[in-house]
């Protein structure tokens, strides 16, 4: 085939490839950019139906993505749902979002009252987030693979994870934690009767010593493993995210293999927290209006009740209880019974400077020390 | 014909076997009945099935595919050009400058790259007013960048050897070197370049990192689709267009094969 | 031809304009900007550093000091140079493999039926058409301890307890290895297809037997190959984080991962950029011998 043939072809398809991207810009359109699988399958379509916007809807995994974007300015979204903590704190600080138009989300009338003050930690004054989804941070573990190396383990306690006498009898089928110092830190300190929410180099140093000779224990640190681990039998104790433990302990019934495992989640009694992943509108955001609109949405309580039904996280908005099924309204790791709420604690506050980069540090130093 | 008669093919099955078992495993798979990989749930075909309604997928793909094509092309023209340079042009005035700049690329961990490219898309934006917001243009000059330096290393490895005697004596008889160079090198760095080509449009297919940090509304690639679903566990869906691509692109090369050795017998 | 010593005639400068101005700006700027922010302080706003300079006044003003502090603290931290020295160790050994199993591949793709190359070719990369993520997690379905491999090896006697290979650097060899197995074929092939079989054959004929042929003859001239499949595997492997994050144990310290961290989990952009400006400048030397290499193996260039 000779050369200038091939050329002439490449050039057409480079051209035609080109030209099908030109996209011309709709006013009534709105840019959200979200966890993936954090909506129901109609939810988007039924906004499109009723307010005639249109949804460009774009995904991410993990908040660090988000918050890159953010920091760089210009991201072109107009609703985005950064974590409470330790994210939307700093991204305040930061000047990245603009105040909500109450005015403009009626519904927002709705949000539990405990929740808006916990989030006031974060967000002073509660201007520029809305909470969307909320679960804690628990374990999820093997009942079989527990029970018969324990018997009488104190799982609805940190202890499992946390106490050297305890732990160290599961190493042998797998313990795991999370990759994310601002979840272990706080939760040793609520293991040693501490303040979970104290963001000092003093309470660092503590809970740190107190880690570095468990290290030996935990399996592999990471925040994304352990939920098929765990779903196939390969890990038998991980620290997880109640809503992604939810879906692992489901996977698991699903399974056809001999050995199923049977997956128990618990939050433990001495306290923990609670992640609150909340919508907002980037102070540069090119549609406005159409973002508020969609955030109002969101809260309205049959919408948001559709989304705590297919993806299992719990949401604040009080009057959405009476459409939720029942099998995730009572089950207490998402809808906790009050003596467990009364001890979760959420949104930390921004850190103060240079201490993230100590956390980080020190962190990195306990997950790499090979003993 | 004597020489390791055996060895050689055993050794290239052996490679592909290796090659392939990810592969196999992924196609069994992408019949599991329950959403999580690791967990066999009992045989269903209904994510083939979900695929086929799902639009977001589809359509991720779709723009990873042309994204994919016009990165390559682009990185196929750039590296060329540059490997050219390097081996051809002898010393000039910054070329130590050009040499480190093609090779650089390879170097730079993605996610600084990433970081890098989106604060001199958002500054050339803020003093030149192009490019318009991220989307399918930074995404492309993202992958081309990174290619390029992929390009440029193997078509210069082939250049470098080439046998000069036909380009010279096209030269002695006349013809410009624009000429030479299209009818008389391009063909016989010919499987530098297709491999050039394929090794760009792999890269650019499959890049995550970098892509997050470009891309804009309502352009998301399907590698970015698939990191993004990894917290609810990568669904079976991408085993199953995984599955269909491996199936189609192997009809194509066996078909394709069958009617080049085909074609060569005949000629016999 | 003319002469092309210290500048270049139009013809020349025309080849050479669109590949340099295409790496000046999305290549060069972008890495002055990394550098940049390597100099700057972490701060709490957008961006998460004191700029260096000020954009917006229309024009460019110097609008804080530049100091050299970040690199310091990354040197004065064992962590990195441990992390740096890791990585090289483990980038290495999976090249060496690669490099091994890629080879022979290559080499028999070469010497296949001219009608059979492409479509061998096209096999080898058609794997990874399909998603990165969902072949590591095949790997990993492969690796554990009662995945595939050890099913295998311990329901044919081979073994009574199973290998642990996942979460372990062994894992990021393979995944590595595997990843980046076209990379290092596709270069090797480019330049093996030349070879002139001609020459086997009158090696053959002056009496050597094959191996020896092959020591002698297609090796040395597949060198350029060997070089460029080694740069485009080994410095890449480098800085690479997803494998050894998926497949390797938490306790691998690695470049990859190190930069995300600081990246990421503290927001410490300067840092970070440091960082990378470092891993650019410490690879520096093994790239260039790499090309003083591929430079060294190019024939003279031609000159007046």
């Amino acid at each position: 085939m000779s050369v200038r043939l091939f050329a002439h072809m490449a050039l057409t398809l480079l051209l035609l490839f080109a030209a099908t991207a030109a996209r011309a810009d709709d006013e009534k359109v709105v840019n959200v950019y979200n966890w993936s699988d954090y909506v129901a399958k109609d939810t988007l379509e039924k906004f499109t139906r009723e307010t005639g916007i249109k949804v460009r809807y774009d995904t991410y995994g993990d908040n660090e993505i988000l918050d890159a974007k953010l920091m760089t300015g210009q991201s072109g979204y107009d609703v985005v749902f950064p974590s409470a903590t330790p994210f939307f704190a700093q991204q305040i600080k930061a000047g990245i979002y603009r105040p909500l138009d109450r005015s403009k989300i009626p519904n927002a009338k709705g949000v539990d009252g405990d929740v808006m003050t916990s989030l006031t930690r974060a967000d002073p004054g509660n201007l520029y987030g809305l909470p969307y989804m909320m679960s804690a941070t628990g374990l999820g573990y093997n009942v079989d693979a527990i029970n018969r190396r324990m018997p009488n383990a104190p799982v609805d306690s940190w202890r499992m994870l946390f106490d050297p006498a305890v732990v160290s009898r599961f190493k042998s089928c797998g313990v795991t934690l999370l990759d994310t110092p601002t979840e272990v830190v706080p939760a040793m300190l609520t293991f040693m009767g501490r303040d979970p929410l104290e963001q000092t180099p003093a309470a660092l140093d503590t809970a740190m010593h107190a880690l570095a000779p468990l290290r030996a224990n935990y399996r592999y640190l990471n925040s994304d493993k352990y939920r098929s681990d765990l779903a196939s039998g390969d890990t038998c104790l991980a620290h997880g995210y109640i809503g992604d433990l939810v879906q692992v302990r489901a996977r698991a019934r699903e399974s056809k293999a001999a050995n199923k495992p049977n997956i128990a989640i618990v939050i433990p009694k001495e306290g923990a927290m609670v992640n609150i992943d909340v919508m907002a509108i980037p102070a540069d955001a090119p549609h406005p209006d159409a973002a508020h609109a969609f955030i109002n949405f969101l809260l309205r309580p049959d919408i948001i009740a559709d989304i705590t039904n297919a993806v299992g996280y719990a949401n604040a908005v009080n009057a959405s209880l009476q459409y939720i099924s029942p099998e995730i309204k009572n089950d207490p790791v998402i809808y906790p019974p009050a003596d467990i709420k009364a001890r979760l604690f959420s949104a930390l506050p921004p850190a103060p400077p240079g201490f993230d980069r100590q956390r980080t540090r020190a962190w990195t130093k306990f997950r790499t020390d090979r003993q | 014909m004597t020489r390791r008669p055996l060895l050689l093919p055993v050794l290239l099955n052996l490679g592909y076997a290796f090659l392939y078992l990810p592969i196999a495993v992924l196609v069994v798979y992408s019949f599991n009945a329950s959403r999580l990989v690791t967990v066999w749930g009992g045989f269903s075909t209904k994510w083939y099935a979900q695929l086929a309604h799902d639009e977001r997928f589809l359509d991720a793909a779709w723009l990873s595919l042309r994204v994919a094509v016009t990165s390559a092309t682009g990185a196929l023209v750039i590296g060329t050009l540059a490997a050219v340079v390097l081996v051809r042009f002898g010393a000039f005035r910054g070329r130590g400058l050009f040499s480190a700049l093609v090779a650089a690329p390879l170097v730079m961990p993605e996610v600084i790259m990433g970081l890098a490219l989106l604060l001199t898309f958002v500054a050339l934006e803020q003093i030149l007013g192009w490019p318009h917001g991220r989307g399918f243009l930074t995404l492309v000059i993202a992958h081309v960048t990174l290619c390029t330096a992929f390009v440029a290393v193997v078509v210069r490895s082939r250049l470098s050897q080439m046998d000069r005697s036909l380009e010279e004596a096209a030269l002695d008889l006349g013809a410009r070197p624009a000429k030479v160079f299209a009818v008389i090198t391009l063909p016989l760095i010919a499987p530098a370049l297709a491999g050039g080509w394929l090794l760009a449009f792999t890269l650019s297919l499959d890049d995550v990192v970098v892509s997050q940090f470009v891309t804009g509304p309502g352009t998301t690639t399907l590698p970015i689709e698939v990191f993004s679903s990894i917290r609810l566990g990568v669904s079976p869906e991408i085993n199953a267009l995984g599955s269909l691509i491996v199936a189609a692109v192997s009809v194509v090369i066996l078909t394709a094969s069958w009617l080049l050795t085909r074609g060569e017998a005949e000629r016999d | 031809m003319t002469a092309g010593r210290a500048k270049l005639d139009w013809g020349r400068r025309a080849v050479l304009t669109l590949p340099f101005v295409w790496l000046l700006a999305f290549f060069l700027l972008p890495f002055i900007i990394v550098a940049a922010i390597s100099l700057a302080e972490s701060r709490v706003g957008i961006p998460p550093y004191v700029p260096l300079f000020d954009w917006t006044q229309g024009g460019v003003w110097p609008a804080s000091h530049a100091s050299l502090d970040n690199f310091v603290q990354l040197f004065q931290d064992d962590l990195y140079v441990d992390a740096y020295l890791h990585s090289l160790s483990v980038a290495g050994i999976s090249t060496a493999i690669c490099l091994l199993i890629g080879y022979p591949m290559a080499l028999a793709i070469a010497r296949a039926a001219p009608a059979r190359r492409g479509p061998l070719l096209m096999l080898v990369v058609l794997p990874f058409w399909t998603s990165f993520l969902i072949r590591v997690y095949a790997w990993m379905g492969i690796l554990k301890d009662e995945g595939l491999l050890n099913s295998l090896l311990q329901g044919l006697g081979l073994i009574d307890q199973p290998l642990v290979i996942l979460n372990t650097d062994l894992a990021i060899y393979i995944g590595i290895v595997y990843s980046y197995l076209p990379f290092m074929i596709l270069p090797l092939y480019a330049t093996l297809e030349r070879q002139d079989p001609a020459l086997l054959e009158a090696a053959a004929d002056l009496g050597a037997r094959p191996w020896r042929a092959f020591l002698s003859v297609t090796l040395p001239l597949s060198l350029p190959g060997i070089v460029a499949g080694t740069l485009v595997v080994f410095i890449p492997a480098v800085g690479e984080y997803v494998i050894p994050d998926l497949l390797g144990g938490s306790g691998s310290n690695m470049l990859g991962k190190a930069l995300w961290d600081v990246f990421a989990m503290s927001r410490d952009w300067p840092t970070a950029a440091a960082l990378a400006v470092a891993m650019l400048a410490a690879l520096v030397l093994p790239l260039g011998l790499l090309n003083r290499l591929q430079r060294r193996l190019e024939p003279a260039e031609e000159g007046a």
